[in-house]
């Protein structure tokens, strides 16, 4: 007789999420599966809207990242405009989308996973929240309350909101930066320096005591994807998408956002509303990938900033092909957002930055158009069909979360192997089998969108977990 | 932490797209607009109140909340002291309450303002519309009215 164990509902996670955990008649794991239980529908109320709504339309998808899908929707939009952005818009998106990352990066750190990582996985739950690191630790509490408050300022500055700000619209951005804008933010840069070393200081000590976590937290051989320079230095808002294999060979380069479709296809699983995203030519699930700080560290050569390159060797140092254990990804995640904070200070002293000239206008001059860029998940791309007038015929987005998904379900499959034993499990290692999808910090108010019939499955448990009922549509 | 120091800082919560629930961005603004001249009083509105409002929590001398309520009766404005919480094992990473918030302020920086009140209106109805309800709509200028009595009173106890 088989038992299931399941945990509903992951906590310290963007967005609502279940797990599954299926044991045999010994009490071993034999499967489980990840299940994102949201519908958002985004793609499908949006068609009829003009295809210029869709920049603050799309945002509205998430209150983490809505400038993610703003940078990517705007990108789309310009697609269908022709049009290219001024040179300073460019950079001030620029700053916008790493101010987010910061901010995100520093929430996933320092709220999300810190709990666990500072107080340890097998801690009270009652104190395993960001309380009980403000008392443990109360110098990390402030550092990332800074880094988070950095982000959000930077944003609400440029955009005049700090969550769904309006300031990117198709053709560029709706206000130059001022010359006391931007002395502000630089004012704030050494603060941030100093949250962010303490951040990477602070997990350097601690990671060595998860080996056993390093080694199961979807801990295997995968293809990486992201965005990248021509000089292979890492790129957030422009560049085309590299895909490499286990060893760090490129498999495929130079994919632009027109040439998406082509190759990045999706899949669909009958117990989950989030979409299992594949490279076309190797199949599914052969050809699924990890986006993300992980991927992005493994696919390019430098950050481009003297400290985050710094920080990138000793990250390479930690394997000698790619660096395979999800649990990296929160060090990666850390030394992006120090990229982030370098490359903010870096693009303030472009002496073309405060020039009035932001935003370019046209109309309609294609009828379909793609953008693509890289939010702290991972790769997002937004993608629009539309008729003469300029009303979304269709609408597709492919978001981080569902390039991760196979690789999510993978690792939670692998961890609940390694914590789950003769149908025996303690808190500590339910907590572990969340842990993994931590690692990705998936957004699932994003990865829920239509495609055709929606796969629903209630499983109804007794007390002691065995399965009494279920019904399917 | 930063050396800023506001004598009153009147934080406010809310979405203006669920009808009363825009009491607090309403009163926020204002506040804004009632003490614009006035470099005691500093007026912060979001559709949360999220830990990255500590520091300013943790700077000020007198606190006022300011949020609609939905365990009483529809246009009641209430207004009552608010300690740090102490159980904190119920939080979300997005939204914490006013107890919540000068807990983590004690915790951080070992401070916590010397007033900490929190004013709310009843909520009559919060359905996916801008505006207010009748009850709301007319509850809104007393609540103004006790706003300033309590600014008034933290900014000059002897008053």
């Amino acid at each position: 007789m088989t038992q299931t164990i399941t945990i509903d509902p992951v906590t310290r996670l963007e967005g609502h999420g279940k797990i599954t955990i299926y044991l045999n008649d010994q009490g071993d794991v034999e499967n489980a599966q990840f299940h994102v239980t949201q519908v958002r529908g985004f793609e499908k109320f949006s068609q009829g809207r003009p295809f210029y709504e869709m920049p603050s339309l799309t945002a509205r998808i998430c209150g983490i990242c809505p400038v993610s899908h703003l940078l990517a929707s705007a990108k789309a939009c310009e697609a269908i405009m022709s049009v290219r952005i001024p040179h300073t818009a460019a950079q001030l998106r620029r700053i916008l989308n790493l101010a987010q990352m910061v901010q995100s990066h520093a929430l996933s750190f320092f709220h999300l996973s810190s709990p666990d990582l500072l107080l340890g996985m097998e801690s009270d739950p009652a104190q395993r929240h960001i309380f009980g690191v403000a008392a443990a630790r109360p110098e990390l509490g402030r550092a990332g309350i800074g880094l988070r408050r950095f982000g959000q300022h930077i944003i609400e500055l440029l955009g005049t909101k700090r969550i769904h700000t309006g300031w990117v619209v198709p053709g560029g951005v709706t206000e130059p930066l001022s010359a006391a804008k931007r002395d502000e933010i630089l004012a704030m840069l050494p603060e941030a320096y100093a949250n962010v070393s303490l951040a990477l200081a602070a997990y350097k000590q601690i990671a060595d005591r998860f080996q056993q976590e390093i080694s199961v937290f979807a801990n295997f051989p995968s293809n990486y994807l992201g965005l990248i320079n021509e000089d292979e230095s890492i790129e957030f808002n422009d560049g085309a998408l590299r895909l490499i294999g286990p060893t760090g060979d490129t498999i495929e380069n130079g994919i632009t956002a027109q040439r998406f479709t082509e190759v990045i296809g999706e899949a669909v699983e009958n117990y989950s509303y989030t979409k299992f995203v594949y490279y076309k030519p190797l199949g599914y699930p052969e050809g699924s990938y990890r986006v993300g700080p992980l991927a992005r560290l493994n696919i390019v050569k430098s950050m481009g900033t003297p400290k985050a390159d710094q920080e990138l060797v000793e990250f390479k140092q930690l394997a000698s092909g790619p660096v395979e254990s999800s649990f990296f990804y929160h060090h990666a995640r850390l030394v992006e957002a120090l990229y982030g904070i370098e490359k903010i200070e870096h693009i303030l002293a472009d002496p073309q930055i405060l020039d009035t000239h932001v935003r370019a206008t046209a109309g309609v001059n294609r009828l379909e158009g793609a953008g693509q860029i890289e939010a702290p998940r991972g790769t997002l791309s937004h993608h629009y069909k539309v008729d003469e007038n300029g009303l979304i015929t269709w609408a597709n987005l492919v978001v981080a979360t569902g390039h991760n998904n196979n690789a999510m379900n993978k690792g939670v499959l692998q961890a609940a192997k390694a914590y789950v034993k003769d149908g025996k499990f303690s808190a500590g290692a339910l907590n572990r089998v969340e842990a993994v999808i931590r690692t990705f910090d998936p957004c699932l108010s994003c990865s829920t969108h239509a495609f055709g019939q929606m796969p629903l499955a209630m499983t109804l448990l007794s007390a002691d977990g065995e399965v009494v009922d279920r019904v399917i549509r | 932490m930063n050396q800023t120091f506001n004598q009153c800082l009147i934080l406010a919560c809310g979405n203006t797209l669920r009808e009363d629930d825009g009491v607090g961005p309403f009163l926020a603004q204002w506040a804004e607009e009632h003490w614009r001249d006035d470099p005691r009083v500093r007026v912060l509105c979001d559709h949360q109140w999220t830990p990255e409002m500590v520091e300013e929590v943790a700077q000020a001398e007198s606190v006022i909340f300011v949020d609609c309520a939905t365990d009483c009766e529809a246009g009641l404005v209430r207004t009552m002291s608010v300690e740090p919480a102490e159980d904190n094992t119920k939080l979300s990473t997005h939204h914490l309450d006013a107890g919540q918030l000068l807990a983590l302020s004690q915790q951080l920086y070992g401070a916590i303002p010397r007033n900490s009140l929190l004013l709310t209106v009843g909520a009559g109805s919060l359905e996916l519309r801008e505006g207010f309800s009748e009850v709301v709509d007319k509850a809104l200028p007393d609540a103004s009215r006790i706003l300033e009595e309590a600014v008034r009173r933290f900014l000059d106890p002897s008053d």
